[in-house]
């Protein structure tokens, strides 16, 4: 609020620099951070209860679209994942060996136990490949519209095969 | 905080106004274009803060490191690699939930709560991944034995 009594005060000073010879018309107000702006733009559009325009329930979906939420999908998934086995090892009495007899005495047959190793290696697969073309494109490369869904196309690929590979072991 | 900022910008905008001096000395050739850039320059170019660059270069580089750590942990299993594990992870996965929390989450109070709540887990995460380390089998072991299942 003291910025903006202030932003006035300083389009006032700017005025009486620059003379009588410049109309009006060419005054422009006080700079603003894009963070500014941003939060501006937030504010006005909670005040005004604006509706969200349709975006996922409107545009037709691509594969590029589809993959971007993939990737961040399965980035929250391994981070909660990951966030539970530690609360886990901090409640949890016994040692992980001990929870692992558990499992085994389950005696769960070989496809369950390969759908399992599928189910926990597919997400960390995807991931890591497709993180791999997101430093690609950080680098500047790749960017074509051809070459976003060639890259794609190659991601999906490893993943499978890579995710596939790694429940054999 | 917002008194000294008011005065920072006053004192800047003050500055801006003597560095357009070229500008002011001769009105009849200055124009609308020349102005706006001059003045939609954020108040602060004279000490532009690098912080969201660097902060955008190291989550590049802990994600270059992370994917270093996978063959690592495969072939030199231990506790450097364990102990590794457990800070590259929970940094790579809190910096990635932070941008996720900034994209979804608005309104100044809902962004405070789930950025707290975020740290929260995030020390939370990375003090058992350090004790399951350090009383437990270890990540890398925990891995090998959960996958000879």
């Amino acid at each position: 609020m003291a910025a903006g009594w202030l932003r006035c005060a300083g389009q006032r000073c700017l005025w009486a620099r620059l003379g009588p010879s410049l109309s009006v018309r060419h005054m422009v107000p006080m700079a603003t951070t894009a963070k500014e702006e941003m939060f501006q733009f937030w504010e006005k559009n909670t005040k005004l209860n604006r509706p969200m325009s349709p975006h996922v329930s409107v545009y037709k979906w691509s594969l590029p679209m589809m993959m971007s939420i993939t990737h961040r999908g399965t980035g929250v998934a391994m981070s909660l994942g990951i966030s539970c086995f530690s609360l886990a090892a901090l409640v949890l009495p016994e040692q992980f060996p001990y929870y692992l007899e558990l499992v085994k005495s389950l005696s769960l047959g070989p496809v369950l136990i390969y759908s399992a190793k599928f189910a926990l290696a597919f997400p960390l697969s995807y991931h890591t490949w497709n993180g791999i073309r997101h430093l690609v494109w950080d680098m500047g490369k790749g960017f074509k519209m051809l070459q976003v869904y060639q890259s794609g196309v190659l991601v999906l690929a490893l993943t499978l095969l890579s995710s596939a590979g790694l429940a054999a072991m | 905080t917002c008194i000294t900022y008011s005065w920072f910008c006053f004192t800047v905008l003050q500055s801006k106004i003597l560095l357009t001096r070229p500008i002011v000395a001769s009105p009849i050739t200055f124009d609308r274009l020349t102005l706006t850039r001059q003045i939609h320059t954020p108040p602060d170019t004279d000490a532009p803060s690098k912080a969201a660059s660097l902060h955008w270069i190291s989550e590049r580089v802990v994600s270059v490191i992370l994917l270093g750590l996978f063959p690592a942990a495969y072939v030199y299993p231990g506790p450097v690699v364990d102990y590794s594990l457990a800070l590259i992870l929970t940094l790579h996965g809190h910096w990635g939930l932070y941008q996720v929390i900034t994209d979804y989450v608005h309104g100044e109070a809902s962004v405070i709560v789930a950025k707290g709540f975020l740290h929260v887990l995030s020390a939370m995460t990375f003090t058992g991944l350090c004790y399951f380390n350090y009383t437990n089998v270890g990540i890398c072991k925990a891995v090998a034995m959960l996958w000879s299942l």
